[in-house]
Order: structure tokens, then C-alpha cells, then sequence
């Protein structure tokens, strides 16, 4: 590759070029105040699409830590998707205990308010005794849900202050083609890290750890002798915190005899569907050996695209020093067992190879807790580091 | 015991053990296996693998007969199998987060999908 060497600092001299402070990652005061100034007002892709709850009923509880806040979504008999507090608005006890399901509704078990799919009290035991009861005021609390191009996503703000699409920027062009709706969730995985949610995220903006950290699991998929550190061909850098990464596919990579079986059968992280079309929403007409793109929404959660195959992603800041990182894998729906078999090999691998990533980041974040270093150095294959602790600053200091 | 598999199968029937029917327990049963286990469970299978296919594409996922099931099974641990023995050369991960941080959400997909 015959790039100029700093080509990313070219296009973004804004974000300098000196050592990074590790002072954002370590401060439990910054946690704070991340959680006041950005957390609280961002919009949080819950990983999940529309298609998820296809039926009138159907439903899924997640846990919003950061802001303390059970969440229940449901589609309604008005085929709507509606996102609440998962609270009785009787005395504020727990509606639905388990993570799934479909339902005809909630019912509390203190005192037995029933609520229907629509999130409306239906049904207050021993109602007389009551004074002045509204039921039709006393639903329960509602949480903005909106939706783009399928997926979910939430805000906490009582006015958020941006939609969702103002949210998303770019990617409403960038990444708006691509299509989603021909994939169904095949994997979905949720690791514990003891470590800051940025430090941890880290570990998956850049392509230069590939060569060192996945060894094993990538030996010759995105490194080559013409690409050996992994080079980023593109990135893209919002103002708003939005990030893009092009990842490299190596073309001499060698197809281990699973892997080529994996293929035959149906479609995999690095062939692809076998198509010949360039994928819309992707760089893969523009990127020299596209592999796939990692697209960031600020600030912790992604969309990453392949070639007919997508990965969701989010780094969720419990606290300073815990996070949770899920995933969930969007491919094709299979049809035929051989497929359903095919797509267990990238499952496996791309989880295992997620399981390399995080290798670092406890260790990581213990040395940067004890102070062993303050500074990070950044070079320019690591500029969406550099981006994420300026954008992450500024929001805090504004 | 009666035979598990499907008659033209009956070569793997001394591995219907590994037919387990969600990630979550496959993961964990390579990870639980020798090198040697492994080894020996991929190159057994691997020569099968196509005729494991053709033999359930006789159907579409959601029809698949509950007594074909095993035999996917089989077919999926595979794949376990070959990415310890083709990439890790160990039952885990090496340098990786440890497989006790890890909860694998899969299971309500997998069943969705065969019906």
C-alpha cells in the first residue's frame, strides 16, 4: 500500500496529533458526568429489530443500567412498537420478569393492576376503594422509541433534544440502502468487562491490533503481505461523533477446508452471499479489498455491514470500570439445514474472534487505572480512537 | 439402545453424544474436550459433512422430522470442532476474555427457526 503516510490527520487536522489523556477513562467524576451530559439525552439502539417482535404481544424486557431503567418494548394489538418503564404505576413494582415472550397483557403481581398491549391500565383490583382514580392517566410510563431502517432504538430524555434521525447523520445516506430486511438474528452474546466502556471499545476502532490480537482466528483474512498491519482504506469521522471504518479483506486469504465447506453451503463473514453486486450502504465499490464497514453511532453502539450480512454491537458503560458488550449476527434466513450449519462456522468464529478482542481490555484498564501510563499514543490507523476521546470530551465540557 | 441416527449414519452413531441442541451446551462441550476428542471427532466428520447436508436438505428447516435433528446437531457441533482444531489448535481460546464472561443468547433463534 503506497498511501501517504498520514493520510487521516490530513483529512481531520482537528483532532491533532499529540498523546491522548487517559484521564477520561479513569475518572470516576467523568463517568458522572458522561452520564449526565451525554448518557441521559443520547438515543440507545437496543440491539434488536422490528422484526424481532413480529406479532401483536410480542415482547422483550432489557435493562438500561446506566440510567437505572427497566425497559419493556411490545407491539400492540395496532401492530405499534411502544417502549415503557417496566413499573406499575400502582407503587412502581417490577410488571414482567422474564427477558422474552408474547403476552396479552401485563398484570402486576403485588395487587394485580392489569395493563394491555397498548401500555393502558385495563383492570385496578377492588377499584371502589380508590379516590378519584383515573385509569385512562394512569398507563405506564412511556420512554421515546423510534426506529431506523429496523432497529430499535430509545431515549430518556422527556424531550429528547435531537430525533433519531438527526442522531444517525450520515449514515441516513451512508448506510440507509442497505438491506436489512432480508436478515434474521442467528447469534446473540453478552460479555461482562471489567473495564471503562471506552477502553473497551477501543479495542475495536482500528485495524491495527489484527495482526497480533487475532492470530489465531484471522491469520490471513484481513492481513496480507501487500496490507500487513491492516490498514484502514477508509474512514469517515462525523462531527456529531459518528464513525465509519472500512476493514480490509486480504485477497490471498486461503480457505481452511471448513471454511470452504461453510461457503458451499451458504454464506460466510468473508465470502460473503457469493453475490457479484456491489452491496448497497456499503464501501465495497469504493474501498480497495473491501472485508466489511464498521459504523459507529456515538457514542457506543454500531451497525457493521458485510457483504449480505450484518453484526449489531454496543459497548454499555454499567460504570467506570464495568461494561457489558453485546452483540447479535443479522444474516440471511436459512431455509436449509446445510445453511443453518453453514452459518455456524462464521457465528463461531466471529464470536470467538470478539472473545480476542476483549482480551486486552482488563488488563488494559488496570494499568491505566494505576496511573502505569497517562497518555495514550495514536497513530494515524488509530485516528477513531483519537476521535472518540475528543468528541466524548467536548460533550462533556459543553 | 436404539439407533439415534439415520440408518446411512449409523457410522457416527458412536458420537450422537455430541448432538447437542443449542450453542450454548456445543461451546461448552468443546471447550470441555481433549485436543485429542476433537481432532478425531472433526476428521470423522469432515469427509461426512456433505452427505449430513444433502441428507437433511431434504427438507426445509421448519420440517425438519424431530428424529432428523440429531444429525444437524452433529453437524453444527462440527463446526466447534474445525474452528478448535483448523485455528486455535486448543479446545478454547487462547488470549482471549474467559469463556465464564460470556452468556450465549442464541437459543430462543435457534428454536425459532426450526419451527
Amino acid at each position: 500500500m503506497n498511501a501517504p503516510k498520514h493520510t487521516y490527520a490530513e483529512m481531520y487536522p482537528e483532532l491533532g496529533t499529540g498523546p491522548v489523556s487517559t484521564e477520561s477513562a479513569v475518572s470516576k467524576e467523568f463517568f458522572e458526568q458522561e452520564r449526565e451530559k451525554i448518557f441521559r439525552h443520547q438515543w440507545f439502539s437496543l440491539l434488536k429489530r422490528d422484526s424481532d417482535i413480529p406479532n401483536p404481544g410480542d415482547y422483550f424486557v432489557r435493562e438500561i443500567e446506566i440510567v437505572g431503567v427497566s425497559v419493556l418494548v411490545i407491539r400492540g394489538d395496532d401492530n405499534q412498537i411502544r417502549a415503557f418503564h417496566n413499573s406499575c404505576t400502582h407503587r412502581g413494582n417490577r410488571l414482567v420478569h422474564d427477558d422474552r415472550g408474547c403476552t396479552v397483557g401485563m398484570q402486576c403481581d403485588f395487587h394485580g393492576w392489569t395493563y394491555d398491549r397498548q401500555g393502558e391500565l385495563a383492570y385496578v383490583t377492588d377499584e371502589e376503594q380508590f379516590y378519584d382514580l383515573d385509569k385512562s392517566e394512569l398507563g405506564m410510563p412511556k420512554i421515546h422509541l423510534d426506529i431506523w431502517r429496523g432497529f430499535l432504538f430509545v431515549n430518556f430524555d422527556e424531550m429528547p433534544d435531537q430525533s433519531l434521525e438527526t442522531a444517525m447523520g450520515d449514515f441516513n445516506q451512508d448506510l440507509s440502502p442497505f438491506a436489512f430486511d432480508d436478515l434474521e438474528c442467528i447469534g446473540r452474546y453478552r460479555y461482562q468487562v471489567d473495564a471503562n466502556w471506552k477502553t473497551t471499545m477501543n479495542a475495536f476502532q482500528e485495524g491495527y491490533h489484527v495482526a497480533f490480537v487475532h492470530k489465531r482466528s484471522a491469520p490471513d483474512a484481513f492481513t496480507g503481505d501487500d496490507n500487513p498491519y491492516c490498514h484502514i482504506p477508509k474512514i469517515k469521522l462525523q462531527d456529531n461523533g459518528n464513525q465509519s471504518l472500512a476493514v480490509p479483506a486480504a485477497p490471498e486469504h486461503k480457505l481452511s477446508p471448513t471454511e470452504e465447506l461453510a461457503f458451499k453451503f451458504g454464506s460466510t463473514f468473508t465470502q460473503g452471499i457469493g453475490n457479484t453486486e456491489i452491496c448497497p450502504g456499503t464501501w465495497q465499490g469504493e474501498a480497495e479489498n473491501w472485508g466489511f464497514d464498521l459504523n459507529i453511532i456515538f457514542p457506543f453502539s454500531r451497525i457493521n455491514v458485510g457483504a449480505g450480512w450484518c453484526y449489531v454491537d454496543a459497548f454499555w458503560p454499567i460504570a467506570q470500570d464495568k461494561t457489558i458488550y453485546e452483540l447479535a449476527y443479522y444474516f440471511p434466513k436459512p431455509v436449509k439445514p446445510s445453511q443453518m450449519i453453514s452459518q455456524e462456522f462464521s457465528k463461531i468464529v466471529l464470536r470467538d474472534l470478539s472473545r480476542e478482542d476483549l482480551a486486552t481490555n482488563e488488563v488494559t484498564h488496570s494499568a491505566l487505572m494505576a496511573r502505569s501510563i497517562d497518555k495514550l499514543q495514536l497513530s494515524d490507523q488509530e485516528i477513531a480512537v483519537r476521535h472518540l476521546y475528543k468528541t466524548v470530551t467536548a460533550r462533556v465540557a459543553g | 439402545m436404539a439407533n439415534r441416527l439415520p440408518e446411512e449414519f449409523s457410522d457416527l452413531e458412536g458420537y450422537v453424544d455430541w448432538a447437542e441442541p443449542t450453542e450454548a451446551a456445543r461451546m461448552a462441550r468443546r471447550i470441555g474436550a481433549s485436543m485429542e476428542e476433537l481432532t478425531d471427532y472433526y476428521s470423522t466428520l469432515l469427509p461426512r459433512m456433505e452427505a449430513i447436508a444433502a441428507y437433511l436438505d431434504q427438507w426445509d428447516l421448519p420440517e425438519l422430522p424431530d428424529d432428523a435433528k440429531p444429525l444437524l446437531y452433529l453437524g453444527m457441533m462440527y463446526m466447534e470442532a474445525a474452528v478448535a482444531v483448523e485455528l486455535f489448535k486448543d479446545p478454547d481460546v487462547p488470549e482471549s476474555s474467559p469463556a465464564e464472561k460470556l452468556t450465549v443468547l442464541t437459543e430462543h433463534g435457534e428454536r425459532a427457526l426450526l419451527g
